[in-house]
């Protein structure tokens, strides 16, 4: 079931009309967990034991967590927990990897082996619900958080079927606490959560979608086609992603503000980043500031010298990479990524101390040069985002290789032409994602009487579902 | 509590009702959406209507059957001319087909005589097109409307409470019916509709659509390979073992009386025809269907020449020769019924 289907609307009517009807804050929970669950159970019941069986194995250590002050064995609970959360990720997601890149380097050494591999499904949405569940131990592990005391909040934390299967991925200390007082329907910002939905609907059901074919022709047979093809599906593709994505976390949001719940901010205008380091505090909130509490502060953070610390981000933008899914093009995003961050950081630590760039005897004036480099600097940023994309939705190196060769400017061989006016749609869609940038969106619809607004909300929704093509896509993060 | 409750859902219903308001004026605005297989047959029939005076509507196994020239031949040897187009479509099962036909009648053909139309049971399943314009397009409440009789009671013979039971059995074909009725209702994907290369696309197929006659008629192909021959004899046998009178569903028998009604009422005279197709058993509306003749070719014994291997391409379709011969056969019973009052 999609946010983007008719019959997720009807779903969402029956669990919104019968959760606050409800009066007790109990029975509410119960109800959205039955709801939860049923959600999952559209996709394949059978890994809702999968859930269950997480939820279960982290209340315990939760609770065996509070009761010892022994450090071996909290520090054995925990490692139990993360083994458990993290030997199901491995096993559904990079098992076949590991294997066949195993059996790779070995006929590499001149050891050739079978690999043998598995027909596995991966569980929709096992990488997010695992690390809401490793939150969970982790903080209580910390002294961070108190554990649950009933298995019913922490089953609603892990399985809210808004945030289940693509995030954003909610941590234990913001959530828990929700789920303790009873929600209020008159604190809801419902026109708020009214208009997100909407323009999360128009992100992904008209954009992401309409986009998509364009991008999946194109990636499908690179070598195929002309150079200013590539430039348009490597563009066409990152709107994709980030109106994908972000479309699904606005709904997300959306519905989850419907119920009276907050859940964090994923996207905050990524391709407006002045840098790649700011790049990462706005693209994927909710996995950076993840992988920074859990992964990259416990290696050492910024706490050492340069190359001590390049390590950390390296290490931190690889596992960041792999967590995609079990394919090299994911850890050389990764790495591309992590690399961008290093040479980032060094250049602005070197900045200050460069004459050229503080004292330039010239006579440009310092806030002109501020702004061509903030210029520079952007495009830099928004290229290398891109380039870093191809690796990302490329199916392997070799499909990947043409993409890259023309994105380098290198001559293309193809002949197949997507169209170098599709840029003008690049750029027109651009130029509306800046004004909702500079908030010219952001609040007019405040202004209505509320029948005026809900009248103006029916037939805007009347008049977005003509722009929806035909075929439903699924989100590009299920499958992560 | 009522305080609070009554704005809310007072704004709740002003925004279903600006919903419903604007996509019903978007709907009556727009055209009707026509997609790929269909298209390219309404635009022709549009353009050349008043040339024909009888029109063949069903499925493939009258696309790929009913030749209009040897039709047209034949009745003209009878003393009874004809000028005939075929508008047979890939997988047009009814209620489909009483779109279609809707679509045909609107063009308001003025030498149109006669009517031929496939009988068949409406079906309420569309796995296969689900998430196509195909599948869409003809959802319409009415058509929409005997899907759901079809889905939550097919033989009509649930009554009281059961009737509630078959909502939980029938809850899948229920909901995917509704929904194609919400999406074409509320429009959903149009726009995409009016850009050139989904014009291009819908058209993309009219010559081989048409056929090589431009009559709508086209063939099939050749005789089954032997491999495939015994696994169709071993079908047939088994349909004919079973075959007896088979009680329409009553939103079948519904949808085939007001075609009939609607075909009568451009000034034509209603036929309904039932191809040779595998399944053996005659279907049997609950009333007659008074003065609309069938013409039935469905009968292995009565018909061996359609059933042989040798004339058949797969279980469904024949080949050029057999479609040939079974045209000036369905010429012959046309004229016979055609002649009558």
């Amino acid at each position: 079931m999609l946010f983007v289907e008719f019959r997720f609307f009807w779903f969402f009517l029956a669990v919104f009309a019968v959760y606050w009807s409800l009066r007790e804050n109990r029975s509410r929970k119960i109800w959205l967990l039955l709801c939860s669950y049923f959600f999952y159970a559209c996709w394949n019941w059978k890994f809702l034991f999968l859930i269950m069986a997480s939820t279960g194995l982290d209340y315990v250590v939760g609770t065996m967590l509070s009761r010892t002050d022994d450090p071996g064995k909290r520090r054995g609970w925990l490692i139990l927990s993360l083994a458990a959360n993290l030997g199901t990720i491995a096993f559904f997601k990079y098992y076949n990897f590991f294997v066949t890149s195993a059996a790779a380097t070995l006929a590499w050494l001149g050891l050739p082996a079978s690999p043998h591999t598995l027909n596995i499904i991966i569980p929709v949405g096992v990488s997010f619900y695992t690390f809401h569940s490793m939150s969970y131990t982790i903080d209580v592990y910390r002294r961070k958080l108190e554990p649950v005391r009933s298995v019913l909040d922490l089953a609603c934390f892990i399985g809210f079927f808004p945030q289940m299967v693509a995030g954003p991925i909610v941590r234990a200390f913001a959530f828990l606490p929700q789920l303790r007082s009873l929600r209020r329907f008159e604190d809801v910002d419902v026109r708020g959560a009214l208009v997100l939905f909407l323009t999360g609907f128009i992100k992904k059901a008209c954009i992401a979608d309409s986009v998509a074919p364009f991008v999946d022709r194109y990636f499908d047979a690179p070598w195929n086609f002309t150079g200013p093809s590539a430039w348009v599906a490597v563009f066409f593709y990152a709107i994709q992603i980030y109106c994908d994505f972000s479309g699904y976390t606005d709904m997300a949001i959306a519905t989850a503000g419907l119920l009276g719940y907050q859940l964090p901010v994923n996207f905050r205008f990524p391709y407006f980043a002045a840098n790649i380091a700011d790049f990462w505090h706005r693209w994927h909130i909710s996995l950076s500031t993840w992988l920074r509490d859990y992964l990259y502060i416990p290696l050492g953070g910024n706490r050492g010298g340069p190359w001590f610390v390049y390590r950390n981000i390296m290490i931190t933008m690889l596992l960041g990479g792999l967590w995609h899914g079990g394919a090299w093009t994911f850890v050389i995003w990764g790495g591309l990524h992590g690399a961008a961050l290093i040479v980032h950081r060094a250049w602005s630590g070197r900045r200050d101390v460069l004459p050229h760039v503080q004292d330039s005897p010239r006579r440009i004036p310092p806030e002109r040069r501020r702004s061509a480099a903030n210029w520079f600097s952007w495009v830099l940023t928004v290229y290398w985002v891109c380039f870093a994309w191809i690796f990302f939705r490329a199916v392997d190196l070799q499909h990947a290789a043409p993409a890259i060769r023309s994105f380098l400017f290198l001559p293309a061989h193809g002949t197949e032409d997507l169209g170098a006016w599709m840029l003008a749609i690049v750029a027109a869609l651009g130029v509306v994602h800046w004004l909702n940038f500079r908030g010219v969106f952001s609040s007019w619809w405040r202004r209505p009487s509320a029948p005026a607004f809900a009248a103006g909300y029916g037939c805007a929704f009347a008049l977005v579902l003509l722009f929806i093509p035909p075929h439903y896509a699924p989100f590009i993060y299920f499958q992560f | 509590m009522r305080n609070k409750l009554a704005p809310n859902v007072r704004a709740a219903a002003i925004g279903v009702a600006a919903f419903v308001a604007t996509a019903g004026l978007i709907h009556a605005l727009l055209p009707p959406m026509v997609p790929k297989g269909v298209a390219a047959k309404l635009k022709f029939y549009s353009e050349h209507k008043d040339e024909f005076d009888t029109v063949i509507v069903g499925t493939s196994q009258l696309y790929y059957a009913a030749s209009p020239e040897i039709f047209d031949t034949v009745t003209r040897e009878n003393g009874l001319p004809t000028r005939t187009f075929n508008f047979g479509i890939d997988g047009m099962h009814p209620p489909e087909n009483f779109y279609v036909l809707d679509l045909i009648l609107k063009t308001r053909p003025k030498n149109l005589k006669w009517v031929l139309l496939e009988l068949g049971d409406v079906q309420a399943r569309w796995e296969k097109i689900l998430g196509t314009q195909r599948a869409v397009y003809w959802h319409d409440w009415p058509r929409t409307k005997l899907t759901l009789q079809k889905a939550w009671n097919p033989r009509g013979t649930v009554r009281g409470p059961i009737q509630l039971s078959r909502l939980w059995v029938a809850r899948r074909d229920l909901a995917s019916n509704l929904t194609l009725f919400g999406k074409q209702f509320a429009n959903v994907g149009r726009a995409a509709d009016f850009l050139p290369a989904a014009k291009r696309e819908r058209f993309a197929d009219s010559a081989v659509e048409l056929g090589p006659k431009k009559d709508g008629y086209r063939f099939a192909g050749d005789a089954m390979a032997p491999e495939q021959a015994e696994g169709f004899q071993k079908r047939l046998a088994h349909e004919i073992a079973v075959a007896g009178e088979k009680r329409s569903s009553p939103a079948t028998e519904r949808g085939y009386r007001y075609a009939a009604v609607r075909i009568r009422a451009a000034g034509a005279k209603p036929i309904f025809v039932l191809p040779p197709t595998i399944f053996q058993s005659a279907p049997r509306f609950k009333r007659s269907t008074g003065a609309v003749p069938v013409i039935a070719f469905n009968d292995a014994q009565k018909f061996p020449e359609f059933y042989d291997p040798k004339a058949r391409v797969d279980d469904s379709h024949l080949t050029r020769e057999a479609a040939e011969s079974f045209t000036r056969l369905l010429a012959r019973e046309f004229i016979r019924h055609a002649a009558e009052p």
